[in-house]
């Protein structure tokens, strides 16, 4: 188990030293740097003076070092706008990001489960095939346009939710005003229902695709047919014996389906005006920020890498063929 | 379906309906005291020396105030001063300020402060990249600035300079009180500001909103809405979405294909106005480029003056824009232009002709040339398809133009400040309506950081420094003549001043300016 644990710590470590990478070099991607740093009507010895004093005049790898030394420090280097540092920036708005993204995963995961189950109890009936239909459609559609249809159908015709904005429940909880959290939850889960709603429906459909499938592989299983043989009631066999085993693979992709989450709060949370690390990022590349796009990057990456290494040792110490493979 | 379905749905179901169902309305209106206004764009920092763009000037605006303002006409009307006079060298101006003025925190404004709002801004160990120290201060070419008494503070500028546009220029330099600036740090500050003007500071959430509330003591300006909320809202559709619904006054940066579902709401009406920021598409004459296509054949006069002729600007207006707009004579926003300069014609056959005659016929394959033409993506009104349409125009009179497209922020602005762009180059920049003189200083010089094309006419720039600090009637002479070259020497092939579209709701009346800026004194509720 020690060297399994060894072998999964020491990637993570090569991943995220490769995140740290292309953040720096995405940073060179487009040129001297320096022009980030001055104004547009800077003279040449403006410009000269301002590259030596950020230290853009150095060797890359160098420069390189002194990125990855900043970054052991907590130092992700400061926002070129806000002159905030870039890491605390994107540490303030991550619990709204995490409401979003734990709501999306709560509801897509709870709705997934017995979509699935009933569509592979149904398998070949219209319910089936509806059901994959509409599994199809949820991963086709891009996020954007099914959050601005909300938008347009339940926030402004329906009206029955808002339109954009964010009530924290979070944030006051760390804060520990619990009390306020208590206040804001009727309201924070109304701002909560479309942009989750919008960034829940692919991982709604393809989770309900694939506990259809674990299901229906499961159901052809002798142990089943030998459940069914003894007498058993189509609930127990369904719940007790197939159901259990069915859901090992969506366990295991939960970490993963996480980090998929997060990754897609970018579009959504702009789309919503949702105030977290997704607008962050968004705002920062059009606005040519990048220290605050590299420590979003870098941020997002430690965050993905720790639950998949978390995911993985469970996984390892729940099914030993795992460690042994 | 067995039971355990059922229930499972029925459980989900009623789940949903107990959660929407009793919270379904939506979000709140806002009060007759409170009027809100969505952008797309959050200010970086309350700091007044920070601010760069327009969005982040709306809002810095209704809490700074400044020593003149530019009014919703495009005059210059005194402000936080009465009045002021020029030494005799024009270098130093001496602005009276009104008695009585206050910052919010209570702290007596006088000329001190004023003052040192222009030296903190100006001072290095700062690090201020803002629209001050980046283009005003050097703009106006500031020294210094010092406190004569207690209502009188002079600036100090090296040399004279054209009055209008060095006045234009100064009142966009924010002014708030020393003792509260020097006891802070710049972090601080930066979140918890002290203004000058009609309205203080309330609250800001981070990518949310600014609230601020008007200061009925401020005499100098006298508002409607007791409170403004500046609600940042980046998707255009969700703008747009929140205008109907009643839940904001103002939206800028309206898309055009969403006029009509404005309008036709009967909860709001789009304004469209004739911007200032000029559109052009930039000849590159940096020999860097001379060996890309059709470098060689556009450094010829002859040549930018046929293609002048070769492109519809109308039709792209309206069929691009969604609405009619004027061709641009010049790079100077009417009125200050040169009345004599018609705008090009969309000529094509007289297009075709300046090229003959340039040396440019037709070959067999029915192209004269080939040249690349570079555009952004995402920065403009509609700009990828005005850029395709643009290149389409040139391939017509034989001109066959391969177009460029680029996104704006991560590749195209990092090309454009190294002005590393060309042989052809589609742009636009910020003009004003107070001052010929503002509009034409991106070409300032041959080596101005805005001088993207690299132009280099010496009468032009000869011409430039003539004209500072000159009477008026020759500033104009000189403005004129100097537009006149710009017309038959052109660095720019001239197309439009952008349209912009405000989405204003039924509920207020407010006019939308020219200038982009939205600055809602005279916004008030509907009768």
């Amino acid at each position: 188990m020690s060297t399994y644990i060894l072998r999964r710590v020491s990637q993570s470590i090569i991943v995220v030293i490769g995140v740290t990478l292309l953040s720096f070099i995405s940073l060179h991607l487009a040129g001297d740097p320096t022009y980030l740093y001055v104004s547009e009507r800077a003279s040449n010895e403006e410009i000269a003076a301002a590259r030596v004093a950020l230290g853009f005049d150095r060797p890359l790898p160098e420069q390189y070092l002194n990125f990855v030394g900043g970054m052991l420090r907590g130092d992700l280097g400061t926002s070129l706008r806000s002159r905030q540092p870039a890491a605390n920036m994107v540490l303030e708005r991550l619990p709204a990001t995490l409401e979003l993204t734990i709501f999306a995963l709560v509801l897509a995961i709870s709705l997934a489960i017995p979509i699935g189950i009933l569509s592979a109890t149904r398998r070949g009936t219209p319910l089936d095939s509806g059901i994959m239909l509409f599994a199809m459609f949820g991963q086709s559609i891009p996020s954007f346009w099914l959050g601005i249809m909300l938008i347009l159908f339940v926030g402004l015709t329906l009206r029955w939710l808002p339109i954009s904005g964010y009530v924290p429940i979070l944030q006051p909880m760390l804060n520990g005003d619990f009390a306020t959290a208590i206040d804001n939850l009727p309201n924070a889960l109304r701002h909560l229902i479309l942009p989750g709603v919008t960034i829940a429906t692919f991982s709604l459909s393809r989770n309900a695709r694939l506990v259809r499938s674990a299901m229906l592989e499961v159901l052809n299983q002798d142990y089943v047919r030998t459940a069914r043989a003894k007498g058993l009631s189509g609930r127990v066999v369904v719940f007790r014996h197939a159901f259990r085993n069915a859901l090992i693979p969506v366990v295991t992709i939960l970490g993963l389906e996480f980090g998929f989450l997060l990754s897609g709060v970018v579009v959504t949370e702009t789309v919503f005006s949702w105030p977290g690390v997704g607008r962050l990022v968004f705002n920062a590349i059009t606005q040519r920020d990048i220290p605050v796009v590299q420590a979003s990057v870098v941020i997002f990456s430690l965050v993905f890498v720790t639950l998949n290494l978390m995911v993985d040792l469970l996984y390892a110490r729940l099914d030993p063929r795992i460690r042994i493979g | 379906m067995s039971k355990t379905f059922k229930r499972l749905l029925t459980l989900v179901g009623a789940g949903a309906l107990a959660l929407v169902g009793p919270l379904a309305v939506s979000a709140q209106a806002p009060d007759d005291d409170t009027l809100v206004i969505a952008q797309s764009v959050d200010v970086g920092a309350l700091e007044p020396a920070l601010i760069g763009s327009r969005a982040e000037a709306n809002i810095m605006a209704m809490m700074f105030a400044t020593l003149y303002s530019i009014d919703d006409d495009g005059s210059l009307v005194p402000y936080l001063a009465t009045s002021y006079t020029q030494s005799e060298d024009g270098s130093e101006w001496t602005f009276t300020l009104n008695e009585g003025l206050t910052c919010h925190n209570g702290e007596p404004l006088t000329a001190e402060d004023v003052a040192y709002s222009f030296q903190r801004a100006a001072d290095p160990a700062n690090g201020f990249t803002g629209n001050t120290v980046g283009f005003v201060l050097p703009s106006v070419k500031y020294l210094d600035a010092r406190a004569d008494s207690d209502l009188e503070v002079t600036i100090i500028m090296d040399g004279p300079q054209s009055e209008a546009l060095r006045l234009g220029l100064l009142s966009e330099v924010y002014i708030h009180c020393k003792d509260y600036y020097e006891s802070n740090e710049l972090a601080f500050l930066a979140e918890n500001p002290v203004g000058s003007g009609a309205y203080r500071f309330v609250e800001w959430r981070r990518d949310e909103y600014v609230l601020m509330e008007r200061v009925d003591e401020f005499t100098l300006r006298q508002p409607a809405f007791k409170r403004i909320l500046w609600r940042v809202i980046p998707e255009a559709s969700t703008r747009v979405a929140e205008l109907i619904a009643g839940n904001v006054d103002i939206v800028a940066n309206v898309p055009p294909d969403q006029v009509r579902a404005i309008n036709d709401s009967g909860t709001a009406q789009v304004q469209a106005v004739a911007g200032t920021r000029r559109m052009y598409v930039g000849f590159q004459f940096s020999e860097a480029f001379a060996d890309s296509p059709g470098w060689e054949a556009l450094q010829k006069t002859e040549v930018r003056v046929a293609l002048q002729y070769a492109v519809d600007v109308p039709t792209i207006c309206i069929a691009l824009l969604g609405t009619e707009c004027e061709r641009a004579s010049s790079m100077v926003n009417p009125p200050n232009d040169n009345p004599n300069l018609e705008p090009y014609p969309y000529d094509p056959a007289m297009a075709e002709a300046l090229l003959d005659a340039a040396g440019y016929p037709r070959g067999a394959d029915g192209v004269r040339f080939r040249t690349v033409l570079m555009g952004p993506r995402g920065r403009y009104l509609n700009d990828v398809a005005v850029v395709q349409a643009i290149g389409q125009y040139l391939s017509d009179v034989g001109v066959e133009t391969e177009v460029d497209i680029r996104d704006w922020a991560s590749d195209y602005v990092p090309l454009i400040r190294q002005k590393n762009v060309g042989p052809l180059f589609f742009l636009g920049t910020g003009g004003s309506t107070w001052s010929a003189l503002y509009d034409m200083a991106d070409l300032s010089s041959p080596t101005a950081g805005t001088n993207y094309t690299n132009w280099n006419n010496a009468e032009w720039f000869e011409l430039w420094d003539a004209t500072q600090g000159v009477d008026p009637v020759t500033e104009r002479e000189n403005v004129n003549r100097m537009l006149e070259i710009f017309y038959n020497d052109p660095p720019w092939l001239l197309l439009y001043f952008q349209p912009d579209f405000y989405g204003v709701s039924n509920r207020i009346e407010w006019q939308a300016r020219r200038d982009e800026k939205v600055l809602p004194y005279y916004a008030r509720l509907a009768q």
